[in-house]
């Protein structure tokens, strides 16, 4: 029998307003240890997909389930079971990076030695060190971005929502980051990565889901996708660029 | 579109988002309740202007009302963060976009300063001292006004924080010091020292290093301004209370690390903070400060009691705003916090902080009467904290009904 995916999404239609969705039966899983990119032109329907997922939005039709569960069964353990990184940080302005990160340790019931053991890590990793006790109104956007990303890993969810996370990031910053999200895929998390780096992205995902308009228009593996987009052996732009000119 | 144009739609703008509100501050039981007030003390300052007790330090009263009031200085700008892109290439001709903020900056603070001192001009002719005419005083209360208004703008330009705080320092320093001149010495004598302060003050100005339009500074500060506007409503109706300014409070970051180690403190750890670094804690503070010298000066008369259960009064209308912190805030969405969360928190820390500032009005009171009056003391203690409760529990009801 095989595993139940940790995200499943199925026929899920949805917008911001019933009648007009901007999602059209959007149907696709995420297994466990699995890092999945999820790529589209600007207003594909990426982030609205991320919301439904959060749950900041309701669906039309369809429903989505995390491990399991649907949101409406139990809203705390089904939060408790994914991490969302935003396109654009959303910090409290009050607290400090390091209150940021006990905050989530708290919200998400890590353990005080876990969560100290991991925000040194990331605090390292992420080159914030110094900048642990500044409150975050005063840091750069890039140290914001990493402070979401952060207060993600310190929770060490099941499942992470990451919506275009190296905006903004340094260089040094993106490969930490790709470093440590091939390290949680490997200890069983699973990923749902939007981004439009598709160069960065290709060799890292598993597999690749691509969004066009509302509607998925191919998804799998990288040798998959292209011989859906009839462009066997090619990169992931080209396949991108194939599917989405062919699409229009 | 022209900058001055750009403006006045700003301005009405934001003003049409306020004004809906003001029929529920009318209808709402604080705002009767502050009228009641105000018709209360306009008895007792008539009775007590007709008995002023001998040796009342007057001056000094009128310094401390006047004072704060003369140098404390803002600017509406309207200004928005995208305007470091737009307007910056008219940079050159930001002039016409600011300059009805110097004036409105002046006007409005103005009128709230001769408010305060015709309120208090009785007092001052009544109290035998050699007082001045009333052109006179007014005259120069507008003269420190601008000074003061003039002085604030320029530490907005000041490129560097250190050099904008320590000229701020010196603002309120110099001000208030022409002021006491002012109020304590014969009028030509302190003319001549108003004048050789001011223009030495004047000329300091000139030394620091400052911007032609000091953009990210007059976001910062209408950001702040317009927060206030709605930390004000949010008084009497509920209204959004982001984007108020943050001040950093070293002294108090431990505050909140030791909560218990659970999800259900999350929340009372990121209120905690935010509190610790709000402007509320300050307007609090200054609140239970000043409820401390009024209770402990007037002792457990009819009017102490009244000041001492006012000020609880007062300082739970302002933590009322606890409730509305990061409550539309879309982080908050995020995290997996328990339910109703929020709520409880916000009454949790409104209700506990109200207690524990309500015993501490008490002691100068208490210290001030015990030995006369014990059981209205005692009494004064009792209704105060039922009267916590029973906000308390309006909070919950108020609240619940809300969410749902």
């Amino acid at each position: 029998m095989s595993e139940t995916p940790v995200l499943q999404v199925e026929e899920l239609s949805g917008g911001y307003s019933i009648g007009r969705p901007v999602l059209h039966d959007v149907q696709f899983t995420v297994n466990k240890g699995e890092m999945v990119g999820l790529i589209g032109l600007n207003g594909a329907g990426k982030s609205t997909t991320m919301k439904h997922i959060l749950g900041l939005m309701s669906p039309h039709r369809g429903g989505i389930t995390v491990q399991g569960k649907t949101r409406g069964e139990n809203p705390e353990a089904y939060q408790s079971s994914l991490a969302f990184v935003p396109e654009s940080p959303l910090l409290y302005e009050e607290l400090t990076v390091r209150e940021h990160l006990e905050f989530a340790a708290r919200a998400y019931n890590v353990a005080k030695e876990d969560y100290e053991e991991r925000a040194a890590r990331l605090l390292k990793l992420f080159n914030m060190e110094e900048k642990a006790d500044s409150l975050s109104m005063h840091l750069s956007k890039g140290m914001k971005q990493k402070v979401m990303i952060m207060c993600a890993f310190v929770a060490r969810p099941p499942l992470y929502i990451i919506d275009e996370p190296f905006l903004g990031l340094d260089p040094l910053g993106i490969r930490s980051l790709l470093d440590f999200m091939i390290e949680m895929r490997a200890q069983g998390s699973s990923i749902l990565l939007s981004s439009h780096i598709l160069s960065t992205i290709e060799n890292y995902c598993d597999r690749f889901i691509v969004l066009h308009r509302g509607e998925v228009i191919a998804q799998g593996t990288l040798a998959e996708i292209a011989v859906q987009a009839k462009l066997p052996g090619a990169a992931l732009e080209d396949i991108f660029y194939s599917l989405v000119k062919g699409g229009d | 579109m022209e900058l001055q144009e750009l403006r006045r739609k700003r301005k009405s703008s934001f003003w049409s988002k306020v004004l809906p509100f003001v029929p529920y501050v009318i209808q709402s039981g604080v705002a009767v309740l502050f009228l009641l007030l105000l018709i209360a003390f306009a008895a007792w300052y008539t009775n007590f202007l007709q008995n002023i007790p001998p040796g009342l330090p007057v001056l000094w009263i009128m310094l401390l009302l006047l004072g704060p009031m003369t140098v404390y200085s803002s600017f509406r700008t309207y200004m928005q963060p995208a305007d470091i892109i737009f307007l910056l290439p008219r940079e050159a001709d930001m002039k016409q976009y600011l300059s009805p903020a110097h004036r409105s900056g002046v006007i409005y603070k103005l009128i709230g300063l001769f408010l305060i001192l015709v309120l208090v001009w009785p007092l001052y002719i009544r109290s035998g001292v050699d007082t001045k005419p009333l052109w006179m005083v007014l005259l120069v209360l507008l003269l420190l006004k601008v000074l003061s208004a003039y002085g604030s703008w320029q530490e907005l330009r000041i490129t560097t924080v250190r050099a904008r705080m320590g000229y701020r320092l010196l603002r309120w320093c110099v001000i208030l010091l022409m002021l006491a001149a002012w109020l304590w010495q014969p009028a030509w004598k302190s003319l001549i020292f108003m004048l050789l302060v001011g223009v030495n003050y004047v000329l300091a100005l000139r030394f620091p290093m400052k911007h032609a339009v000091a953009w990210d500074n007059l976001i910062e500060a209408e950001k702040i301004g317009a927060s206030k506007v709605m930390m004000w409503l949010g008084w009497f109706v509920e209204v959004p209370a982001d984007g108020q300014k943050v001040i950093r409070r070293r002294w108090l970051s431990a505050v909140g690390n030791r909560m218990p180690w659970q999800r259900s403190t999350a929340y009372r750890f990121l209120i905690t903070k935010t509190f610790i670094r709000s402007e509320l804690l300050g307007i609090v503070a200054r609140l239970t400060l000043l409820g401390m010298i009024l209770t402990g000066w007037n002792g457990a008369s009819w009017l102490g009691i009244g000041l001492y259960l006012f000020f609880t009064f007062l300082i739970a209308t302002q933590l009322t705003s606890l409730h509305q912190m990061h409550a539309d805030s879309p982080a908050t969405a995020f995290y997996p916090l328990p339910s109703g969360a929020h709520k409880t928190e916000a009454i949790r820390l409104a209700s506990r902080l109200l207690l524990v500032l309500t015993v501490l009005m008490w002691i100068p009171l208490a210290l001030a009467s015990w030995m006369d009056n014990l059981m209205w003391v005692l009494l004064s203690l009792v209704i105060a904290v039922l009267m916590v409760f029973g906000l308390r529990s309006t909070w919950v009801k108020k609240w619940k009904d809300e969410d749902e």
